[in-house]
């Protein structure tokens, strides 16, 4: 149904073809500042990245704002050339890929935007955006592509009317599932989802993200999902790569991961979720001061401005990425001293059982009601 | 600056804000936009409202405040009852004069709200020269005290910042000093975290409870974060498309939820636990105010729903006599096992 559970997950290294994308030692550098300024400033939103997307799975990467993410998922695609670094799709080098070639390949790696309200051209119908992709790649014909078109909007939980409609036309959640048609259009292998239900509330999420791994199921997709909640990604991916700073701290298999997050960063990550239970009153990710600005990037380790584990050393060196067990990279200085500070995200206390009976009882009716609800509900 | 007025807060239990049967509608709609809401806050207690984008969670907190725009928005009916008087009733300069004194607020994206053209002490000093009959030294000294206080580091350099100086949850930290820069009884902060990375966010929950345990100042918590409500409420208000679906303390309604929508809410959170399946959901989305049903404006999207909840609102009421006093729910089936059956948890 979703990525979990695919065997392949955490079973034995896989072999290079298993890869769909990586990327080695990507970075990305910006020039930024006021005109006024002698000398621009450089920022490196991606600074040495290195990561393997396995053939099927879902891969999440999560960090605070501003640490890359975004960027990294544009240089994946190639929406973004590299400073420096290379991204293999499917074991060949497409960092330099001239354009003409890339569109090509544009097909197979498909996009899904953050923000679903200026992602969509408002001057086009609904129709129109989810056919451009087909008609830019010659999938079917002018005169079978309205019935692709509507199978899709059908698909996505849409009605087939609404290709006649406007982005305007629609709420937020609705605007996402036009973006996802319009990523499916011609038939993607890898799907990259930049923060694709943050936008959304609560009760529309659980819709899109329900719809996402139906899809990536039944289109047998490889899904890369971006993300700040640490939440939405234990539900949906196999694996984790956290970023901090444009550098990847930690990378592992989610529930091991979850269960033992060896990187301080992770770990304050972890305990600053405020979990939606009264009886476990904790946030305090036991961190103080703020995100130290990219342009400016602490030396050594870039989180020691931060991490109460920090040392002399933390403060010079830069602890390189290692592979500390089976599929698990951490780059920390002291993360076997850190192993002794793991909170634990198993310790989430179960409802009550009042509530629980009623979650029960509410999935039981809405499970009954979906056929008529789909037809009365777009 | 110890406020010498805290006993015009009432005896302990009696709320410090009443706030009944709110309705309001904007111009040319076809239906109100908040409708019916009651509310009410004990002294030194914090009231979340939680709800989905558009339940009218901001135009419920505007209104007290005396900020919403009149016209296009009309209040139809209510009373606020703070400290004696109906802030709903107050003259311009009356609501001047409790604004950042007696109650203040805090917004989501603090930007809006600071002035880019005046340093934050100054900015800070102002809404103490404002209320208080004080010299300008004394003002500043206030500033500085109240960054001291919201953890802002080296506070005395950043006394003559300027806001595009601060980052996001350093500026968030300033709201807040200039919010309770009075000692207010009453602070409303509308979604004050939702713009900021969770590792200060809990720095600035943290911040807050910390605050009001010295201060004793009620607060108001505008969110749509369960977690946040989880964390930081005494008592929890479920808004639903205008409406006050249900509330009561905040270890009742986690823990006995009756509303088929603060249910179909808790369900659909996906847990930070190991996985257990995919996300119950709540189908459809929230009706629009050209679009409200008759009756129950959540039986369009409820699974529970039957005739009688079109008839007419459901009004909140108590479930049964065994039930936490205080938890009220508006829905005709609650509770839903009586009419449903019980399921084997
Ligand atoms: N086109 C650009 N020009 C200059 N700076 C940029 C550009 N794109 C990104 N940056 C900078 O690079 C850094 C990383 O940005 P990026 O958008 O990748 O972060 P992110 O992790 O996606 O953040 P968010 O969670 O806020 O979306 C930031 O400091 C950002 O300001
Ligand atoms: N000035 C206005 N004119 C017309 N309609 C308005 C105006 N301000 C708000 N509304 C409408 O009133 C309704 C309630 O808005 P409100 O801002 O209170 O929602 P909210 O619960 O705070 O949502 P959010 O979580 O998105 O902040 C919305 O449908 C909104 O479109
Ligand atoms: S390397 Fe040092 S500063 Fe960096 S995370 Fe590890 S302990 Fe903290
Ligand atoms: S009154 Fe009816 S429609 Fe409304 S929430 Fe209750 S069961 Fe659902
Ligand atoms: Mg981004
Ligand atoms: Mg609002």
């Amino acid at each position: 149904m979703n990525g979990k559970g695919h065997d392949n997950a955490g079973a034995g290294a896989p072999a290079r073809g298993d890869y769909v994308l990586e990327a080695r030692d990507l970075a990305r550098r910006f020039k930024v500042g006021s005109s006024f300024l002698a000398t621009p400033q450089v920022v490196r939103a991606v600074d040495g990245v290195s990561l393997s997307v396995r053939r099927g799975e879902t891969l999440a990467i999560v960090g605070e704002s501003g640490c890359g993410k975004s960027t990294l998922a544009r240089l994946l695609l190639r929406l973004l050339r590299p400073s420096s670094g290379q991204v293999l799709y499917d074991g060949t080098d497409i960092s330099d890929l001239p354009e003409r070639e890339m569109r090509r390949l544009r097909k197979d790696l498909q996009f899904i935007f953050q923000d679903p309200f200026s992602s969509l051209n408002p001057r086009m119908t609904v129709g129109a955006i989810v056919e451009e992709p087909m008609r830019v790649h010659g999938i079917g014909t002018r005169a079978s592509r309205p019935q692709q078109v509507a199978d899709l909007l059908r698909r996505v939980g849409l009605r087939a009317e609404y290709a006649n409609r406007y982005p305007h036309e629609f709420s937020g959640g609705q605007r996402q599932r036009i973006g996802i048609a319009r990523a499916l259009a011609c038939g993607p292998r890898v799907l990259i989802g930049d923060e694709p239900v943050s936008a959304l509330d609560v009760s529309i999420q659980a819709q899109v993200i329900n719809l996402l791994e139906e899809l990536k199921a039944e289109f047998d997709l490889t899904l890369v999902l971006i993300a700040h909640d640490l939440a939405v990604i234990r539900h949906m991916s196999d694996r984790v790569a956290v970023m901090y700073l444009g550098e990847i701290v930690e990378q592992g298999e989610t529930d091991t991961l979850y269960d033992a997050p060896l990187h301080p960063y992770t770990q304050a990550l972890m305990r600053a979720i405020p979990i939606p239970s009264p009886r476990s009153r904790k946030v305090d990710s036991g961190l103080t001061g703020d995100v130290p600005s990219p342009l400016a990037p602490p030396p050594g380790c870039r989180f020691h401005t931060r991490c109460p584990l920090a040392s002399g050393i933390c403060k010079v060196e830069r602890p390189p990425l290692a592979t500390v067990a089976h599929d698990r990279m951490v780059a920390c200085h002291h993360w076997e001293e850190a192993r002794a500070g793991i909170p634990s995200a198993a310790e989430t206390p179960a409802h009550s059982h009042a509530a629980e009976r009623r979650f029960a009882l509410y999935r039981e009716h809405s499970l009954a009601g979906t056929a008529a609800a789909s037809d009365r509900t777009p | 600056m110890p406020s010498d007025e805290t006993g015009r807060a009432g005896s302990p239990g009696e709320p410090l804000l009443t706030l009944d049967g709110l309705s309001i509608r904007f111009k040319g709609a076809q239906a109100n936009v908040v409708d019916g809401v009651s509310l009410s806050v004990n002294p030194g207690e914090t009231l979340c409202i939680v709800g989905e984008s558009g339940c009218g969670k901001s135009v419920t907190a505007l209104s007290l405040m005396g900020l919403l725009p009149v016209p296009p928005a009309e209040i139809l009916s209510g009373r606020a009852m703070f400290e004696g008087r109906d802030l709903l009733g107050l003259t311009r300069r009356e609501l001047g004069e409790i604004r950042g004194d007696r109650v203040s607020m805090i917004f989501q994206e603090p930007m809006t709200s600071l002035n880019p053209v005046y340093t934050v002490g100054d900015q800070i000093a102002e809404i103490v020269l404002r209320h208080r009959r004080i010299g300008k030294r004394e003002a500043r000294a206030r500033a500085l005290e109240m960054l001291r206080r919201v953890k802002v580091p080296a506070p005395e350099k950043r006394l003559d910042d300027y806001p595009h100086q601060l980052s996001g949850g350093m500026r968030q930290r300033v709201m807040i000093a200039m919010a309770l820069a009075n000692d207010p009884q009453l602070l409303i902060a509308d979604e004050p975290t939702t713009a900021l990375d969770v590792t200060i966010q809990a720095q600035i929950l943290d911040l807050i409870r910390t605050l009001q345990d010295e201060s004793g100042t009620a607060l108001i918590l505008i969110t749509h974060d369960l977690g946040v409500v989880a964390e930081i409420a005494d008592t929890v208000a479920v808004m639903y498309a205008g409406r006050v679906v249900e509330q009561g303390s905040v270890t009742s309604v986690f823990d006995d939820p009756q509303h088929p929508y603060t249910i179909g809410l808790m369900s659909s959170v996906p847990s930070l636990g190991k996985r257990t399946g995919s996300l119950a959901t709540v189908p459809g989305m929230v009706p629009t105010v050209d679009t409200m049903p008759d009756g129950c404006r959540f039986a369009p999207r409820c699974p529970f729903a039957s005739e009688a909840c079109r008839r007419e609102a459901p009004p909140l009421r108590r479930v049964d006599a065994s039930q936490a006093p205080g938890h009220r729910v508006a829905c005709v089936h609650a509770p839903l096992e009586t009419t449903f059956g019980g399921v084997a948890a």
